[in-house]
């Protein structure tokens, strides 16, 4: 059985990796869709380039399967333009816009087996029979299925169905891909694999995909880049490590990873650094940001990772007690509650040699570098 | 006091409780299969008898009113009418109320549900002002009452059957199949052929059926627009029994409801009817 599956999948990948080199170009310009009164997507501009792999990332009702539900065409924006290889097709019906899209709950036809669904797209662009059959094998192939043709999608697992509505998906070689939420009903190990899958086929074949989700973790390890989008708008586009390490906007720096918040008064401002003073009383230094003036409110972030816990005698700092100790492995997770109440975490690395510092104890908060702090208008 | 006994004590009273109540829905059942069996049971005893009067219980039993079934023309002919407007009346109310059905779904607009509930509403007025109006209708437009309006009469009350079925089955539909199906690049045709008939297949089968038998039996719109040509089988035997006390009507009767046991049997196994109606 392998035997005859091997030439055909280096068929398929062959035809897949032709198609990559014609990866289309997704333009997205001021899309703003209102529903009744709310206003679903506000806005939005984004450029996803050939064969890139972009992830929407954001809160759920933030409009990321309405902005999908224009792209596809199955409904169509109030405003704005969205071209693909620069030519409009605001115009083009869903059934002709030739964008695959894969459904978090994968809406495979339950009254079809695999190779009927499969087969789906293929008769609808009116391929001729007898090359029909043969590409829908080269699809299975190209993810695993081929054992399961003659299957109800009934009888398949969350991943056997996901790589079936992917295969079915990509058989019409669709200039587009977009997947909604595709990992959402699956349990955490098969997640992992399948989004190993995924990012393989789609490498593979080349394909400009969206990806939608409101799992960060998912985001920041698939995509190439990721736009955060928060209450219709997008707030940031930018790489993986970008969006973690520079968040344009407090929302960012919250929904991606976890942080510290503190709200504060900007109290002196230097060419090298300025200094807050925290609501809690603390004193901090930071690095000179946007441009803020003495006395303005900020809102100052850190995240667990970027503190330090320093001996409470004679440190600069915030000081604090430690409330809780979890020990995860490698690393030690700390809530230390700082004055005016307020919990923080900190995230150390576990020291064998060193015993972790107990509850109860006054400790100081010290950032690993002037940079860690960052700083957004209140 | 004893607490530890208390949950316990309570627990064998619920148990007593519930099982009192399971008794009288069993009860309660069991009346109602009494009462919904009982007169076909009636009917089809009294077909069999020997005597020439409709007397329950028949004192002997014979095939005789069966066989001379097949020399009553006119009962014949009833029947034959019935089952050319019944079978008229399924095919075009499938067909609207299916149409009707998606329209329905696929909206949200106040006008269409008003639509909803204009083409429910022959199941709750009373049918026997609609066939009155009707027929005035009928003779305000200048026809006299002939088969296509009958059936036309008929399928205003059959098809609310089929308008709930459908709409039933496509509430089950999930969306996102036809949309998946349209981003495949199938047309709108091929979707409802493809996808959306197989899925609500079921829930229109079961409508039809339905939709046949309340045409089959329907007396109230039938007693309007039926003449002596178009005269139905339910009519016929009104007739029957109310001047001679025919018992070729109990054996007429007997046949139909073995037709309907038949057809439910059938609706049962291939449309999963009482799924449908759940
Ligand atoms: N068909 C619709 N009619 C009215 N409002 C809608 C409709 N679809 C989505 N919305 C609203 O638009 C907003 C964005 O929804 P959606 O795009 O589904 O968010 P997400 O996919 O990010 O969770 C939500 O507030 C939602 O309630
Ligand atoms: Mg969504």
């Amino acid at each position: 059985m392998d035997g005859n599956a091997a030439p055909s999948r280096t068929a398929a990948l062959r035809q897949l990796s032709q198609a990559a080199h014609r990866g289309h170009d997704l333009r997205l310009e001021q899309i703003t869709h209102r529903f009744g009164d709310g206003i679903a997507v506000n806005g939005v501009d984004l450029h996803v380039t050939g064969g890139e792999l972009v992830a929407l990332l954001g809160p759920s009702g933030c409009g990321k399967s309405t902005l999908l539900r224009i792209i596809a065409g199955f409904i169509s924006q109030t405003a704005g333009r969205v071209l693909f290889d620069g030519a409009l097709v605001d115009h083009l019906k869903a059934n002709r816009r030739g964008v695959g899209i894969v459904f978090q709950n994968y809406a495979l036809f339950p009254h079809m087996t695999v190779a009927e669904n499969v087969a789906y797209g293929l008769q609808a662009h009116h391929w001729p029979k007898e090359r029909i059959a043969p590409r829908v094998a080269e699809m299975l192939d190209l993810v695993h299925m081929n054992a399961f043709a003659e299957r109800r999608p009934s009888q398949l697992s969350g991943g056997q169905q996901q790589r079936i509505a992917l295969a079915r998906c990509l058989a019409i070689d669709p200039k587009i891909l977009l997947l909604d939420e595709p990992f959402g009903a699956l349990d955490k190990n098969l997640r992992l694999d399948m989004q190993i899958e995924v990012k393989r086929l789609q490498r593979i074949a080349g394909i400009t995909t969206l990806l939608v989700t409101h799992d960060q973790e998912e985001a920041l390890s698939m995509a190439d880049r990721i736009a955060v989008m928060n209450k219709g708008r997008i707030e940031q586009v930018a790489a993986p490590t970008a969006i973690y390490d520079q968040p344009a906007s407090l929302f960012v720096n919250q929904f991606v990873g976890t942080t510290n918040v503190f709200a504060g008064e900007v109290i002196e401002i230097s060419a090298h650094y300025v200094r807050v003073r925290l609501d809690g009383g603390a004193v901090i230094t930071a690095l000179p940001g946007s441009a803020f003036s003495v006395g303005a409110r900020i809102i100052v972030t850190i995240r667990p990772h970027h503190l330090r816990l320093a001996p409470s005698t004679g440190s600069d700092g915030m000081p604090g007690v430690v409330k809780t100790v979890l020990p995860l492995g490698p690393e030690v997770v700390y809530d230390v509650e700082t004055a005016g109440g307020r919990g923080v975490k900190v995230v150390v690395a576990r020291d064998a040699d060193l015993a972790p510092v107990e509850i109860g104890q006054s400790v100081h908060l010290v950032p690993l570098a002037l940079h860690s702090f960052r700083i957004f208008a209140a | 006091m004893s607490t530890p006994d208390a949950p316990r004590l309570r627990r064998h009273r619920i148990d007593w409780e519930a099982a009192s109540l399971e008794l009288l829905f069993k009860a309660l059942t069991a009346l109602a299969v009494l009462f919904l069996l009982a007169p076909s049971v009636i009917v089809i005893l009294t077909s069999f008898t020997s005597s020439a009067s409709l007397k329950f219980p028949p004192p002997g039993l014979s095939l005789r009113w069966y066989v001379a079934l097949f020399d009553a023309d006119q009962m014949q002919r009833a029947a034959w009418n019935s089952l050319q407007v019944a079978f008229w009346t399924t095919l075009i109310s499938v067909t609207l109320g299916t149409a009707a059905s998606l329209a329905i779904a696929r909206s949200s607009s106040p006008w269409i549900r008003a639509a909803d509930v204009l083409f429910m509403s022959p199941l709750v007025l009373p049918a026997l002002a609609f066939g009155f109006a009707s027929l005035i209708f009928v003779y305000r437009l200048g026809f006299r009452p002939n088969l296509p309006f009958l059936v036309l009469a008929h399928v205003v009350v059959c098809v609310p059957f089929v308008l709930r079925t459908t709409l039933a089955a496509l509430t089950q539909l999930d969306p996102a199949l036809l949309d998946a199906s349209t981003s495949l690049g199938a047309s709108p045709w091929m979707t409802f052929r493809r996808v959306t008939l197989p899925l609500i297949g079921r829930g229109v089968a079961a409508g039809g059926f339905l939709a046949f038998m309340a045409s089959f039996d329907n007396v109230p719109v039938s007693l309007f627009l039926a003449d002596e040509r178009t005269e139905v089988l339910p009519i016929h035997l009104w007739q029957q029994i109310e001047t001679n006390l025919d018992v070729r009507t109990a054996a007429a009767s007997g046949l139909i409801v073995l037709f309907t046991l038949v057809l439910m049997i059938a609706a049962e196994r291939f449309a999963g009817l009482t799924r449908q109606l759940r």
